[in-house]
């Protein structure tokens, strides 16, 4: 028997291991030492460079741009897409139940989509001239606020928020109401008897009862906060404008590699997002670690 | 973050306690119908668009078709190659689900079920990788694929996107696994089963609620897939449906022709759509069995 | 694959998809080429005397393999050549190969030694030129080039080609590639319209301003462009600033001289882009709209002028409606003491042939050439695929189509006179930097002082980098 157990352990760990190996431990260990050369993509023809590309880096405005904007999608979108997440499970609690479970299937729709799907489409909405956002508001006599959604500046990085938080809500919502009715309902009728109203319900009971799934939601709309890629990609002129409005790390590293053919430059970006994502972890980690000890 | 959009397990959903005795507030009833439009107007709407002609959609976004022009759809299949990329799609993308579940079910079970030397390390090395992000992989990635000749292939691309959701597969089912009871295995351990046969024959039959629910979260990560094979997958002809889609509207690779783009994007959308509302109940049943911790 | 995407020449335009395709392979694909690009001796030369019959002294039982990019065009003219070919040199065995994926399938044939006799290295996934040229693999045509041409009696090959076509396949002195399908840049409007409206298409940017004075008085807006990719509007702006300042100015430019961005003829073409913004004749929403978008717009008369290459006649086949009769005018002179005349056009070429230096057939694939570069093929390339071929003269006699016709004329007119910048080609990250820069000037964010200036410095700084490769013209 204990000849049969190695070889099965092995026959079921090998092969999956060694897909692990070759297409992701070793392509990100490359990418480290990619990052530390001129590589351009010839082979043999990597000088070793220190940390050249990294000074670099901190002198392309193109990539500080990017960096200011993941920081903006970072800041807004987790924290905007739990808000309306928050509030309408918290909202499901109080409807029926057919039409409650109605939302909720619709609320999940854009969560199957692929982000190229949303991105196409929304580029359709945002169209200045004959998009559904502009020609909605000419229709309800709102022509002032029609703007040139995607090629102004100061909306570029505003409309891509949206479609962003649009796309991810409805798994938030879903979660949330899961995790929601998971409180006993004795914890609400209690409150309800102290006389809270909703809101302060809302702060006592419910917000630190569903912390955990909150933090989960913070860590996974955070990573795909510093990504917007495929977004930024397909909607957004440019892409990356107007004038690096939009420009996001994912892009300016896909254009570096793959336009330019800067693969050691390109690799250093990557190595700045890996730390950037890192940095991200570890700090919800360790609110959530600190929460935990507060309430031991 | 690592190849699928990863979603935290989804707690069970049972109808909401009918706490509200009396009328419900309609603000947050607004609120909710609100989301609701938001959310499914532009949808509806490309399904709506999907039927008009070019100059419908350009002059009139708002209004219904004023006749159905179902030509769009065949267009889009054809001529747009919408029909192509969908087989691509399925080909890498049930190639990719198949050898993914195989070969990740059969690490989680090793994890899970046997005790050996390395065996945490092993299991950190593979949900460590989840964390990360693709980005910093890509460069390395592409070469790597392109010396072993796979580059814009269908065995490479599903070799690539396995490997990419393996970790996420192992991460769900090592915890799944762990929860089986063990007598089972035991009895048919006593009964001269091998530790194959086992695992074939007993343990995964029993975890298939598991595996279904892994297996949809990996499906909708995989077809909706777009960085990997935007990078590996150059060759038009074997663009899958998401990449072909953004070809259509960012390239002109498809001449100015709106109403088959709507109709592509509808192609790309309802299949998923349809199957979620058909077995939404299933899926959340096995959403819940996942979630058993 | 379409035309379209095979004539642009930036491999930034339009689409990112794509080039992740032709950049991806094309920069490493050689790689195996370069170390392996030794010494060996070019395969044996025919040893045939070259005769006025046989200019090229081609052996005339040695078998030919030809492989051609099988894209938008299809391969069907490379196959009358060969037909051509074969029935001068009956002996000959022809062996044909119409690929999608050529830089796949060639390179390990390069890096083996066994290249065919004629290589179309066109289309996504292409090899990189600049490589092959650094690892010897391919052979200098100044023999095909001076070889009398094939039906054109007392001209050279040389001589029959539209101008520019031997520069853009110069690499390090030699030409070593000849494009043969033929893209110019100009302003296109519908000539119908115009008629009816009774507006002329104008000579310089004066005319160009009180023109456009007049086609917004009518509601028309007087411009669109394809504001999602702003290097779309750069073409009519640098095209200017060219004229203005003469080939010098794309020199300096190219060259990354200090102060090249400075130089007044394009500050002169940039204010003159702020003030057609400035004035309001750019269509409005244009600055968000795709490329298709901002045509299809066009094409419905919402505005009146579009800047474009000339693959836009056959992009917008079945959306231009009947009688819609779109031409292309060449980009009016900026000022009166220009230093090109006002019928100098923006033009390249591309499709690009070369014959491998270590075929086995190297007489016989610039014989070939010799075919496919003669007026007949050409005609018959130019009647099946409505694009303008590299040969001159090839569309004479034929009824051409509205959008063809105009270029013609414009090519025709032009003479010598056709411009062209690298450093799109050259240097991606500076036409970025142009093409951002353009955006926000045409949508009045920056001034053409402060247009310049960022140029300038991005220029600067891509002359001072020392990681990036840089050319000379």
């Amino acid at each position: 028997m204990r000849h049969g157990r190695w070889r099965f352990l092995l026959g079921a760990l090998v092969p999956a291991l060694v897909l692990h190996v070759v297409f992701v431990l070793s392509p990100y260990a490359q990418a480290f030492y990619l990052s530390l050369t001129d590589w351009t993509g010839v082979a043999g023809q990597a000088s070793f460079v220190g940390v050249d590309n990294y000074v670099r880096l901190g002198g392309d405005s193109l990539f500080l741009d990017a960096v200011r904007n993941n920081l903006v999608l970072l800041a807004v979108v987790p924290l905007v897409t739990i808000g309306i997440g928050l509030f309408l499970a918290s909202m499901l609690r109080h409807s029926p139940a057919r039409l409650g479970q109605g939302y909720r299937i619709v609320y999940f729709f854009p969560q199957l989509l692929s982000l190229v799907v949303i991105a196409v489409l929304w580029s359709f909405v945002y169209n200045p001239n004959t998009g559904l956002l502009n020609s909605g508001l000419r229709a309800i006599g709102l022509d002032g606020l029609t703007r040139s959604w995607l090629a102004e500046p100061a909306w570029a990085l505003v409309a891509v928020m949206a479609v962003l938080v649009w796309s991810s809500v409805g798994f938030y919502v879903v979660l949330f109401s899961a995790a929601i009715e998971g409180i006993p309902a004795e914890l609400f009728e209690a409150a309800k008897l102290d006389g809270a109203g909703r809101w302060a319900t809302f702060w006592k009971v419910t917000l630190p009862l569903v912390r955990e799934s909150v933090q989960v939601a913070f860590v996974y709309l955070g990573i795909a906060a510093l990504d917007a890629f495929a977004v930024v990609q397909i909607m957004t002129v440019g892409p990356g404008g107007p004038d690096g409005a939009t420009e996001v790390i994912g892009m300016s590293l896909y254009r570096t590699a793959f336009s330019y053919g800067k693969f050691g430059y390109a690799s250093a970006m990557g190595v700045a997002l890996f730390f950037a994502t890192l940095t991200l972890a570890v700090l919800a980690l360790r609110a959530g670690r600190k929460e935990r000890l507060e309430l031991a | 973050m690592t190849l699928l959009r990863e979603r935290p397990t989804l707690e069970t959903t049972t109808p909401p306690a009918r706490t509200n005795r009396k009328f419900p507030n309609p603000l947050p009833q607004l609120a909710m119908f609100c989301w609701a439009v938001v959310t499914a107007l532009p949808l509806l709407w490309a399904v709506v668009s999907s039927f008009k002609s070019d100059k419908e959609i350009l002059n009139e976004p708002w209004s219904p078709p004023s006749t159905l022009h179902f030509e769009n759809w065949e267009r889009a299949w054809t001529a747009a190659s919408i029909g192509r990329y969908f087989l691509n799609s399925l080909i890498v993308v049930g190639g990719a689900l198949i050898l993914t579940m195989l070969l990740g079910a059969l690490v989680a079970y090793a994890l899970a079920r046997y005790e050996f030397r390395g065996n945490r390390v092993i299991y950190y090395i593979f949900v460590a990788a989840m964390f990360f992000p693709v980005f910093l992989a890509l460069v390395p990635l592409f070469f790597v694929v392109q010396q072993l000749g796979l580059l814009g292939t269908y065995p490479g691309l599903i070799l690539v996107y396995t490997a990419y959701a393996v970790p996420f597969t192992v991460f769900f089912l090592h915890s799944f696994f762990r929860t089986l009871p063990s007598e089972i295995a035991e009895a048919a351990f006593l009964d001269g089963c091998s530790h194959g046969a086992v695992f074939f024959r007993v343990m995964l039959p029993l975890a298939r609620p598991g595996l279904f629910a892994v297996g949809i979260f990996n499906f909708l990560g995989l077809w909706n897939q777009y960085l990997l094979p935007l990078v590996l997958n150059p060759d038009p002809d074997r663009y899958v449906l998401a990449q072909g889609l953004a070809a259509l509207s960012v390239s002109q690779g498809y001449r100015s022709d709106w109403s088959g783009l709507f109709a592509g994007l509808t192609i790309a959308m309802l299949p998923v759509l349809i199957a979620y509302v058909a077995f939404q109940r299933h899926i959340r049943a096995g959403m819940t069995a996942g979630a058993v911790k | 694959m379409n035309p379209e995407s095979q004539l642009t020449r930036y491999p930034t335009r339009r689409t990112l998809l794509r080039t992740a395709a032709v950049a991806a392979v094309t920069v490493p694909a050689l790689a195996g080429c370069v170390t392996s690009g030794s010494d060996d001796e070019p395969a044996a030369e025919s040893g045939v005397e070259k005769t006025a019959d046989n200019p090229l002294g081609v052996k005339t039982d040695a078998p030919l393999e030809v492989v051609v990019f099988k894209g938008g065009y299809g391969d069907d003219y490379a196959i009358k050549a060969e037909a051509a070919y074969t029935a001068k040199y009956p002996q000959a065995k022809v062996d044909h190969k119409g690929l999608q994926k050529v830089g796949e399938a060639m390179q390990p044939r390069f890096v083996g030694g066994n290249p065919p006799d004629v290589v179309d290295n066109t289309g996504a996934g292409r090899l990189d030129i600049g490589t092959l040229v650094t690892a010897g693999q391919v052979s200098d045509l100044a023999d095909l080039l001076d070889a009398p041409s094939l039906d054109q009696p007392g001209k050279k090959v040389r001589d029959t080609l539209l101008p520019g076509v031997i520069d853009d396949g110069t690499f390090a002195g030699k030409t070593v590639a000849l494009n043969f399908t033929y893209t110019v840049w100009g302003l296109w409007y519908s000539k119908s319209f115009f008629a009816s409206r009774q507006w002329q298409y104008p000579k310089t940017w004066a005319e160009m301003l009180t023109l456009c004075a007049e086609i917004k008085k009518t509601g028309v807006a007087p411009w669109t462009y394809q504001g999602k990719y702003p290097e779309y509007i750069n073409d009519p702006l640098l095209t200017m600033a060219a004229k203005a300042g003469g080939l010098d100015l794309i020199k300096a430019v190219d060259n990354l001289q200090p102060g090249a961005w400075k130089q007044e003829g394009l500050v002169q073409a940039a204010t003159a882009f702020a003030e057609l913004a400035g004035q309001g004749y750019l269509m409005s929403g244009s600055e968000a709209l795709s490329h298709t978008e901002s045509q299809a717009a066009w094409c419905q008369k919402k505005a009146a002028l579009i800047p474009c290459g000339s693959w836009l006649e056959s992009e917008q086949k079945g959306v231009a409606p009947a009688g819609f009769d779109m031409v292309m005018g060449t980009v009016p002179s900026l000022t009166a003491s220009d230093k090109l005349p006002g019928a100098a056009i923006q033009a390249a070429s591309s499709e690009s042939f070369l014959v491998p230096a270590k075929a086995k057939n190297v007489a016989g694939g610039k014989e070939y050439l010799r075919y496919l570069f003669s007026k007949e093929s050409a005609t018959a390339f130019a009647q099946a695929n409505s694009t303008l071929p590299a040969v001159e003269g090839a569309t004479d006699g034929l009824t051409l189509s509205s959008g063809l016709g105009s270029v013609r004329d414009a090519v025709t007119a032009a003479k010598t006179d056709t411009l062209t910048y690298r450093f799109r080609t050259w240097y991606g990250p500076l036409a970025k930097a142009v093409d951002d820069a353009t955006g926000e000037l045409v949508n009045k964010r920056i001034s053409p002082a402060d247009w310049s200036t960022r140029i300038q410095k991005a220029a600067d700084a891509l002359a001072k980098d020392t990681t990036v490769t840089k050319y000379t013209r």
